[in-house]
């Protein structure tokens, strides 16, 4: 089985021979076919991507093999877009077929493609997918008028149960061993005879004709879903959801560090390794970088492997399932009112939401966002106030030591900070926000392996991202902490730390690391002993709202410019210090 | 509802009652709308309005749209 690789631009590609081209509309199951037609599996999401990239992979028909390029989504192929630029440039480059998959249950614009198809005269075969869902729904339709109407076979498919997909191939053999053209009685084919008319009057036209209506049966997900729409009862679904989610990130993650992943750190692996190093290296600085007190074995095994891989696991765990089941456009939909409030749209939601995650692919998320205003906009509010769930993690660690009221006060403190920086800058950045316009994809049971893969997809690149910076840090931090230099910058960051903030000395490594992984500024206090519950929460503000990690700062940087990234750094620290410090001064005032 | 209409039975898709067929008069000229087939002639059904500046929720064919109070209220219907 060849190579499958997502590319972004290869000109190369359009010479290449013997290409066939699956197409669609968003969302019609694509790539469930190109999986099935490959053997490759490909990552699907539950609603419509922005990045254009598309996936190629080897297909055997008979004895000739042949490129199956899964296109990205389109609706139409006026290229009003980037996916439909990519469209358009593929279809002119020479393919040897078209596969067009149809939804069965969205008849009319997914007749207006084909009929946009049609006009190429390439040969096509139409797969009529999701005609499960389309009979659940009350529709019936007529196959051969509809394929007399496209000018095409229409074969009927279940994509996700391989039903029809034999028959499928079986006709694109046919039309590719056929000569070139599938029209070529332009005169009795409707296909040619109206193209005169307007593309939406003819598909709607088209899609009435062909359409039967039966007596549909929705089933409980379909109700489900619709009711998540409304109000009552979506929103208390909706906070059940939010709630549960939390419950099971903060309650599992727990449950995983202590019983599992602490005492296989703890009993397991740091004495494993401790008696190794202390085997082969001898007493000394290296020694300590090592195994020492902050030591790459001991402290970095504790801080990756227990305080942070299992809150990062469960949210991932959790995300994708509330993104491929269709959960967040609904929520989408309910919270656009607090949304526009807020000055962007219900639709960047699910991007900021993301941001619990990591900021990194919220931020490169947030070009979704239609004007430069809300990107800016979305990934200020993720640095200003959202914090990944690396440092959610270390939090969770932090104050597991006193009370969990911290960590909802936290969870306050944050979303007032969110409220407070959206209303400023949506007020001084200029501009405007477009209100939103979403589909709402059926709420389903995610598909286990696709699941499973983009899992997989997001711990890899977790670590990849994550892992490098981490290590670093920990080396920064065990170098300053064995070279005595971390007690001389103390000496200069002390009027700072100790007196506005009221953290002791020893906090400094923590500001200090902060720079390059979030999560970093709250893990070494993890380490200081006898903090009091302030002082816990005086830090994890800091943490919470300080400036965002080196990786944050790089994207920043790329995806808008250096000035910005400067500028939301400059201002998540001055902010971090200032309402850490003024937590800290008034509860002395008060205590 | 105050909303002045040039033509006779032509309303703002925004204050359209709930749960009724409409057929579009006339959309603002924003790509994404035509995409999903929310183009002259074509005929939705309106759930409802959410409260407090929420979206429009409506039907075209079996797909489910939300539409933002700000471009809603552009979109013209005929009931
Ligand atoms: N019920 C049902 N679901 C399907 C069918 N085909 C695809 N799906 C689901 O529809 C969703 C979108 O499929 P995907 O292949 O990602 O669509 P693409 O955007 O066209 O690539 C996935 O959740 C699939 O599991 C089908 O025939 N019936
Ligand atoms: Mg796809």
């Amino acid at each position: 089985m060849a190579a499958c690789h997502e590319i972004n631009e290869d000109p190369k590609l359009y010479q290449k021979s013997n290409k066939i081209l699956l197409m669609g509309n968003p969302n019609v199951g694509k790539s469930v076919f190109f999986s099935n037609l490959t053997g490759i599996r490909v990552v699907s999401s539950n609603y419509a991507g922005t990045t254009v990239s598309y996936t190629e992979g080897t297909m055997k028909l008979g004895n000739e093999t042949y490129t199956l390029i899964d296109v990205p989504g389109t609706y139409s192929l006026e290229a009003t877009s980037k996916a439909e630029e990519v469209a358009v440039r593929f279809i002119n480059s020479n393919p040897a077929a078209i596969i067009c998959v149809l939804d069965a249950t969205n008849l009319e614009r997914n007749i207006k493609l084909g009929l946009d198809i049609q006009r190429y005269n390439i040969p096509v075969v139409y797969a009529l997918n999701m005609v499960d869902v389309a009979k659940r729904r009350g529709y019936d339709i007529n196959l051969r008028l509809l394929a007399r109407e496209l000018g095409a076979p229409v074969i009927p498919t279940i994509a996700v149960k391989n039903e029809g997909i034999d028959k499928l191939t079986e006709e694109l053999q046919k039309i590719l061993n056929s000569s070139k053209t599938t029209c070529g009685n332009c005169a009795s084919c409707p296909g040619c005879a109206k193209l005169g008319m307007n593309t939406w009057d003819r598909a709607r036209e088209i899609a009435a004709r062909v359409r039967i209506k039966t007596e549909g049966k929705p089933s409980f997900l379909d109700r489900l879903g619709n009711s998540m729409l409304k109000p009552w009862p979506g929103i208390p679904i909706a906070l059940l959801t939010i709630i549960v989610s939390l419950g099971v990130i903060i309650g599992a993650g727990k449950f995983l560090q202590e019983y599992i992943l602490g005492p296989l750190v703890g009993d397991v692996l740091v004495p494993f390794f401790k008696m190794i190093i202390s085997y082969i290296v001898s007493e000394g600085i290296l020694h300590n970088v090592l195994i020492g007190e902050y030591g790459i074995f001991t402290i970095g095994l504790e801080w990756i492997i227990e305080s942070i891989l299992p809150f990062v696991f469960l949210f991932y765990v959790v995300f994708s399932f509330l993104e491929d089941s269709g959960i967040l456009p609904r929520l989408s939909v309910l919270f656009d009112s607090i949304m526009r409030k807020m000055g962007v749209q219900g639709g960047s939601m699910i991007t900021i939401l993301l941001g619990y995650g990591c900021a990194v692919p919220a931020i490169i998320g947030s070009r979704t966002a239609t004007t430069k205003k809300e990107r800016l906009m979305i990934s200020a509010i993720v640095c200003f106030a959202v914090p990944c769930i690396s440092q959610t993690g270390a939090l969770i660690s932090l104050f597991a030591g006193f009370s969990p009221i911290l960590l909802v006060l936290m969870f306050l403190l944050s979303f007032a900070v969110m409220m407070i920086v959206s209303s400023v800058l949506s007020r001084i950045i200029k501009g405007k926000v477009d209100p939103m316009i979403i589909e709402i994809p059926n709420l389903l049971m995610p598909n286990g392996k696709a699941y499973a893969k983009k899992l997989m997809l997001r711990m890899k690149n977790f670590f990849l991202d994550a892992e490098v910076p981490m290590l670093i840090s920990i080396v920064i931090a065990a170098l300053l902490k064995e070279t005595g230099l971390l007690e001389k910058i103390a000496v200069y960051l002390e009027p700072i730390v100790s007196g506005w903030l009221g953290l002791p000395r020893s906090a400094v490594i923590a500001l200090i690391l902060g720079i390059i992984r979030r999560e970093m500024a709250v893990a070494p206090l993890l380490e200081i002993e006898g903090l009091t519950a302030l002082q816990a929460f005086v830090g994890g503000t800091v943490a919470l709202l300080y400036l965002p990690c080196l990786s944050v700062f790089g994207i920043l940087s790329k995806e808008f410019n250096t000035k910005t990234a400067l500028a939301i750094s400059l201002a998540t620290t001055l902010n971090a210090l200032l309402v850490g410090g003024l937590i800290n001064q008034l509860a002395h005032l008060f205590m | 509802m105050k909303m002045k209409n040039p033509v006779q039975g032509v309303k703002s898709l925004y204050y359209a009652k709930d749960n009724q067929k409409y057929i579009i008069a006339d959309t603002p000229d924003i790509g994404v709308l035509k995409s999903l087939g929310i183009v002259k002639n074509a005929i939705v059904f309106k759930k409802m309005t959410h409260k407090l500046g929420g979206p429009v929720l409506l039907m075209v064919e079996s797909s489910q749209i939300a539409i933002g109070k700000d471009i809603a209220e552009k979109i013209l219907v005929r009931g």
